[in-house]
């Protein structure tokens, strides 16, 4: 098999689409892989970013159009890589595109077809906070701007009934009901993994009450409840109730212990969502529980100050182990240890759970398939630390951001470029 | 010759024919007074932007001869890219095309139609006289010298030029010490994580030396810079020695790594040269030298105390690596001796590698003490420390080892005022942006890696080298060229003043200022069309191409007619 | 009597309001706007330039000489701007601009500068909506009354 210049990229947050557009930059030709119908990954979760509260869709929505209108780069949004054979230099890959039943080319985004479609469900991209039809984009805004179909609850799709209404409504033909998934196969030279990663499943922890208490929150459940496109356009009412906060209680470290590292974000982003509640709604009192503080960069503690004390109140409990949180009325009641050793209790009435960073639930599969080997947490290994973390133990494979563990975007964003300028002298080396 | 205007106004399907009369635009237009001078071609299309409707506009500007091109359909985000496109398979320069919103911000705000109709008739006659006014603009490409200046010889010099090495580039690497290696090639050892210890760093400074495309000058030092992206001339230069090297690169990396923070800016510290206080680098130059760490009195200690943090909150942020590197310091001593009392006390653990927590855990396996402290005093070998449970309690140590926070190396703001690069607040470098582009610093082609970015152990360090690395990789490719931003500013030489008011506000420093001609002069290749410059300009000078006064004046004024 | 007269040319007063959008944040959010379908005052006419430092004073004064009854700048929110301080330069000046404005005699009410990013579409429709019921308010330009226009 000839050697080939291409590059594959898994993953489109911003470690993928940086590491995508500084190739095509440099004249390579990227096939860029994303799982889910939008790219951007995690970062446009958040309104905004720490440590300066920019602005996450101003950020990162030029680098979506970007790579999006760069001709070297080829997206494919839902879509899986299903199997790589042949070795470092000449890959041979292929990539399943799962039908989408709405053409790339022909939809223009109007959001005509929403509307008519009759069946409904939980928008899983929104954290179940909000409602979207069968055929939907994931939040207003996203890009590329096109919907897909939930074939799983489509009525037609499913075939429940022979509904059309979303084909009717659209007048460019772009809805097709009957597409099908698609197999590409292509050669590419090298492979750049920039899968991100997840949030640790708080119900694992059932005294902090995640799933049965309401008022409960996971850090992106918060993050789009503040979003002002999210589904409550950035009203920060509660769960159970249109009312406001008035009393939250944000927990740091949730799940380090059982994780068995610092996932180096949380701190920085419960700090974030204190100030947030602060500046929506001056008069709620904020506690920010925590043992360690990790503010690693040198803006971040910086931050860290502004907010202490100003938006919250910082509790020190030695450890985040014997907090729990239990239903107290239509209210919470939070008890942990303080720093003298004796109990202490809160009233709430949101607790925002500041969870670890995990590998995605799917990792396995994918390392299986590309054959490389998880670290002991799970995120996919390096060659040799000291080397610089980007090569995996698999020559020819790259990695880039939280798919080698819990970073923030600054971090996310240098190995990408540093996998950039590794594929290029591997490139080199392999090529001639 | 009679400008000859078409004006094609999309159906975008529904989106806009429904909730806009385009016949109605289609009829108004032509009749109007102002379009007396001018050929107006209007026509309406189902989707512009699909392929025949493409087709269909490349047609149009050829079989019409246009002369300006002007589209009432969706957000130039959306399809700007699409119709320039179109407009470059033809005659039709780019710059004298425009498209019009009349979708976001007419069909789809304005529910009444005849509202929306005659909103969608202003923005297009704005957009209109806006085109007339437009100029031509071109591409620019300029040649490019791939070769790369790289100021410091620490493990992030080295490894942004290896990696560059390796991709064929010329490097120039400028060591103000006489030898390479920085900080880390002092140390006494690495963290587990980076296995292999300080032995791998001297084997990089052996490749570096091995390397034909590294060329490397120990003992000297950057004293002049000029040019951009793609073109600079430096001076390089040894202090005592009068000849200077004069070389051209196309890209410059920052690597000078860090200085340490004196202690005496800790407060509540007292302690004199003889007592047995060191700091952390004090002990690795003793372990490295003499495998293990003694008292100056001689003989080994029994009890040592480790302080983090130290001028942390004096210099306002987290050194970041210090904790790690103490609980190793630790570890040596646990090495030298398992009975050593061995006690860090900290505020609050940062390990922000996946790696680092374990590595502390272990340490808390074989004895060594973690304390967590509010408040903190020492004399000579003594720590007085308030706990978190708000309890005082006094210690008395046989050693005490300080980690003095990490702060910018010496030289730093010349550096920073020779490049054009400015310091942040926290007297480090500012990058272009913290979180989407951390390396690149509003000087285009100047980047900033390693310790000298901002406070980071070995492997960040190499990774933000090898960052730079890739960026300057793609940018600059061997025999390429760049194309500049077209839409830039310019100064008209006849009204400047020479005030340098404008030199102040650009912050790419776009602009200098010409002693010859005593005016100030925007580098097309540096300026990015901001049009900040503009405002600032007292005298009328300045003129921001595709976005001058007059395209702006006549765009409103038919916004508000 | 006259008073009157000037209520009916209240109601009927249409006031015509320039908006100096940023390209990079408050553009976006005026997209937004309108892909989200939201109902916006047709009294702004948006012109888009690519900073929100480049509207400068001449450019505002000459709009309202022109005739405007009302100006916008918005660009992104402090610290976001995409070529790094441009909106603290417009600040600046704004601040500068509403002097010179009660000094010819204009409201400076008439002219307002906001901070809307790209996420922010129903701010921008909240914006624009409310500046324009407060031009509304203060009724013609007293420039357009004077030329008799
Ligand atoms: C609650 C929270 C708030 C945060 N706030 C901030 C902040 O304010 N500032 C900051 O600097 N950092 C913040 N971070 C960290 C930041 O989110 C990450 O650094 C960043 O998202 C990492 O980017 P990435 O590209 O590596 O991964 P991601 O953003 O997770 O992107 C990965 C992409 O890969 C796709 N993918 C995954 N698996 C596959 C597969 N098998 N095939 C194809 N595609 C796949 C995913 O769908 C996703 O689109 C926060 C983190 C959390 C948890
Ligand atoms: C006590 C201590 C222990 C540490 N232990 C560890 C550890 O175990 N693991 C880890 O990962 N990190 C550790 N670190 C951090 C590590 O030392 C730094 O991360 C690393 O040295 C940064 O490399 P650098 O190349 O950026 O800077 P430096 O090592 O500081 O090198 C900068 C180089 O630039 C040169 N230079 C400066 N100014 C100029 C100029 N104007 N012109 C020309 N040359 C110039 C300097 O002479 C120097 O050679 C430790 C730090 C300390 C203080
Ligand atoms: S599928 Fe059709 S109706 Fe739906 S958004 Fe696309 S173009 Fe509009
Ligand atoms: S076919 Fe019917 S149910 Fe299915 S997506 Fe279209 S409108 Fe919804
Ligand atoms: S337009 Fe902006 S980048 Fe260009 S010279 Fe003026 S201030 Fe500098
Ligand atoms: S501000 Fe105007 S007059 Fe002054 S130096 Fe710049 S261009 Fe010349
Ligand atoms: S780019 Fe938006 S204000 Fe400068």
């Amino acid at each position: 098999m000839s050697h080939s210049e291409n590059v594959l990229i898994i993953g489109a947050g911003l470690a993928g689409m940086t590491a995508g557009l500084e190739l095509a930059h440099a004249g390579k030709k990227v096939h860029l892989v994303e799982r889910l119908p939008l790219i951007g990954g995690k970062v446009i979760k958040d309104e905004e970013s720490f440590p300066n509260l920019e602005c996450s869709t101003c950020m990162v929505a030029p680098v979506q159009q970007d790579v999006l209108q760069n001709p070297n780069i080829v997206t494919m949004t839902y879509s899986s890589v299903e199997k790589i054979e042949g070795e470092a230099g000449a890959f041979h890959v292929t990539i399943k595109k799962n039908a989408r039943y709405v053409s790339m080319t022909d939809c223009i985004g109007c959001g005509m077809c929403y509307e008519p479609c009759p069946v409904s469900q939980k928008n899983e991209w929104e954290e179940n906070l909000g409602d979207v039809k069968a055929i939907y984009v994931p939040c207003a805004g996203a890009l590329p701007n096109v919907p897909v179909i939930d074939a799983q609850i489509c009525l037609k799709l499913t075939g429940k009934e022979e509904c059309s209404a979303c084909a009717d409504s659209c007048m460019f033909g772009a809805i097709k009901l009957d597409d099908t998934d698609e197999m590409v196969e292509i050669d590419v030279g090298a492979i750049v993994i920039a899968t991100g990663a997840g949030n640790y499943d708080a119900s694992k922890l059932p005294q902090l009450g995640y799933g049965k208490l309401p008022g409960v929150y996971t850090p992106f459940e918060f993050e789009r409840l503040f979003a002002s496109n999210g589904p409550t356009l950035g009203e920060l009412t509660l769960r159970d109730s249109e009312k406001n906060p008035e009393k939250v209680v944000i927990l740091h470290c949730v799940g380090r212990e059982e994780v068995g590292y610092c996932s180096s974000v949380c701190c920085m982003y419960s700090m974030k969502f204190a100030h947030f509640i602060k500046k929506k709604l001056p008069d709620a009192k904020i506690f920010n529980i925590y043992s360690d503080v990790c503010v690693v960069d040198k803006n971040y503690q910086k931050f860290f100050k502004k907010v202490e004390g100003a938006d919250t109140k910082m509790l020190f409990s030695p450890t985040i182990d014997g907090v729990k949180v239990s239903g107290n009325g239509s209210g919470m009641k939070v008890s942990y240890r303080g720093g003298d050793g004796a109990d202490e209790s809160l009233d709430a009435d949101m607790v925002i759970l500041a969870t670890a960073v995990v590998p995605d639930p799917e990792v396995g599969t994918l390392a299986e398939m590309v054959g490389l080997e998880l670290d002991r947490h799970g995120f996919f290994a390096v060659k040799d630390d000291v080397a610089g973390s980007v090569e995996t133990t698999r020559e020819g494979l790259f990695v880039a951001g939280t798919a080698e563990g819990p970073k923030d975007v600054q971090t996310a964003v240098i190995q990408a470029e540093a996998v950039v300028g590794r594929v290029m002298s591997y490139l080199g080396k392999v090529t001639g | 010759m009679k400008a000859k205007v078409g004006v094609y106004v999309c159906e975008c399907g529904p989106n806009i024919s429904e909730k806009v009369d385009i016949d109605k635009i289609l009829e108004t237009l032509p009749g109007l007074e102002e379009y007396r001078e001018i050929e107006l071609v209007v026509k309406r299309f189902g989707l512009l932007c699909s392929g025949d409707g493409k087709t269909f506009l490349e047609d149009e500007i050829n079989n019409n001869g246009l002369t300006h091109l002007v589209l009432g359909a969706c957000s130039p985000r959306d399809h700007d890219k699409t119709f320039i496109g179109v407009c470059k398979k033809t005659s039709l320069n780019p710059f004298l095309y425009k498209i019009i919103n009349i979708r976001e911000h007419c069909a789809w705000i304005i529910s009444d139609k005849d509202k929306a109709t005659e909103k969608a008739i202003t923005y297009i006659r704005a957009g209109i006289n806006r085109v007339l006014f437009q100029s031509a603009l071109l591409e620019k490409k300029l040649d490019i010298n791939p070769d790369v200046l790289i100021i410091g010889g620490g493990i992030a010099g080295m490894e942004a030029a290896l990696s560059l090495a390796a991709r064929d580039r010329t490097v120039y690497l400028v060591e103000k010490d006489d030898h390479l290696g920085g900080k880390a090639v002092l140390l006494g050892g690495l963290l587990p994580r980076q296995g292999g210890g300080p032995a791998k760093i001297r084997e990089k400074i052996e490749s570096v030396l091995g390397n034909d495309m590294i060329k490397v000058y120990l003992e000297s030092e950057l004293e002049g810079v000029i040019g951009f992206l793609g073109n600079f001339e430096v001076i390089v230069g040894s202090p005592g020695d009068e000849e200077k090297k004069d070389l051209k690169v196309g890209a410059i990396i920052v690597a000078t790594g860090s200085g340490l923070a004196d202690p005496a800016i800790l407060e509540g510290l007292d302690y004199s040269k003889t007592d047995e206080v060191i700091t952390s680098m004090d002990a690795e130059r003793m372990f490295s030298k003499e495998g293990k760490i003694s008292l100056k009195s001689g003989g080994d200690p029994k009890s040592v105390a480790l302080i983090h943090c130290v001028g942390r909150e004096e210099k306002g942020y987290c050194s970041r690596i210090c904790c790690n590197y103490m609980i190793k310091i630790a570890g040596y001593l646990k090495d030298q001796s398992a009975d050593m009392k061995v006690t860090e006390f900290h505020r609050g653990l940062c390990l922000p590698d996946k790696a680092d927590q374990g590595f502390q855990k272990e340490a808390e396996g074989r004895g060594v003490e973690f304390k967590r402290v509010r408040e903190l005093t020492i004399t000579g070998t003594n720590v007085r420390y308030e706990g978190m449970d708000g309890k005082s309690e006094g210690l008395k140590f046989d050693m005490v080892i300080l980690a003095p926070a990490l702060e910018p190396s010496e030289g730093t703001e010349g550096m920073a005022d020779l490049l054009g690069v400015p310091l942040s607040e926290s007297g480090y470098y500012q990058e272009i942006h913290q979180t989407t582009n951390p390396v690149a610093t509003s000087i285009e082609g100047v980047f900033v890696v390693g310790a000298a970015h901002s406070p980071k152990g070995i492997t960040d360090s190499m990774l933000f080298a090898q960052a730079s690395a890739g960026k300057i990789l793609s940018q600059l490719i061997p025999g390429g060229k760049i194309t500049p931003e077209i839409k830039v500013s310019e100064i008209l030489e006849a009204y400047c003043t020479g005030c340098g008011n404008c030199l102040d506000v650009c912050v790419y420093g776009a602009i200098y200022y010409d002693e010859g001609r005593g005016i100030s002069v925007v580098n097309e290749a540096v300026c990015r069309g901001c049009g900040n410059c503009f405002g600032s300009c007292p005298s009328g000078a300045l003129r921001t191409k595709h976005f001058t006064n007059t395209q702006l004046y006549e765009e409103m004024r038919e916004a508000i007619r | 009597m006259q008073e009157k007269m000037e209520n009916q040319e209240l109601d009927q007063f249409k006031p015509k309001i320039v908006g100096f959008l940023c390209n990079w944040c408050t553009y976006a959010a005026a997209d937004l706007a309108g892909s989200s379908k939201m109902e916006i005052d047709p009294a702004l006419t948006v012109i888009r330039v690519m900073c929100s430092s480049r509207v400068d004073h001449n450019l505002v004064l000459t709009t309202f000489f022109s005739g405007a009854d009302g100006v916008l700048i918005a660009g992104c929110h402090p610290g976001d701007c995409h070529y790094g301080a441009g909106n603290y330069y417009a600040r600046r000046r704004y601040a500068l601009l509403k002097k010179v404005m009660e000094s010819l005699g204009l409201e400076s009410e008439r002219l307002k500068l906001s901070w809307i990013s790209a996420a922010e579409g129903n701010r921008y429709a909240e914006v624009v909506n409310s500046f324009s019921e407060k031009i509304r308010q203060l009724g013609p330009n007293p420039i357009n009354k004077m030329s008799g226009l």
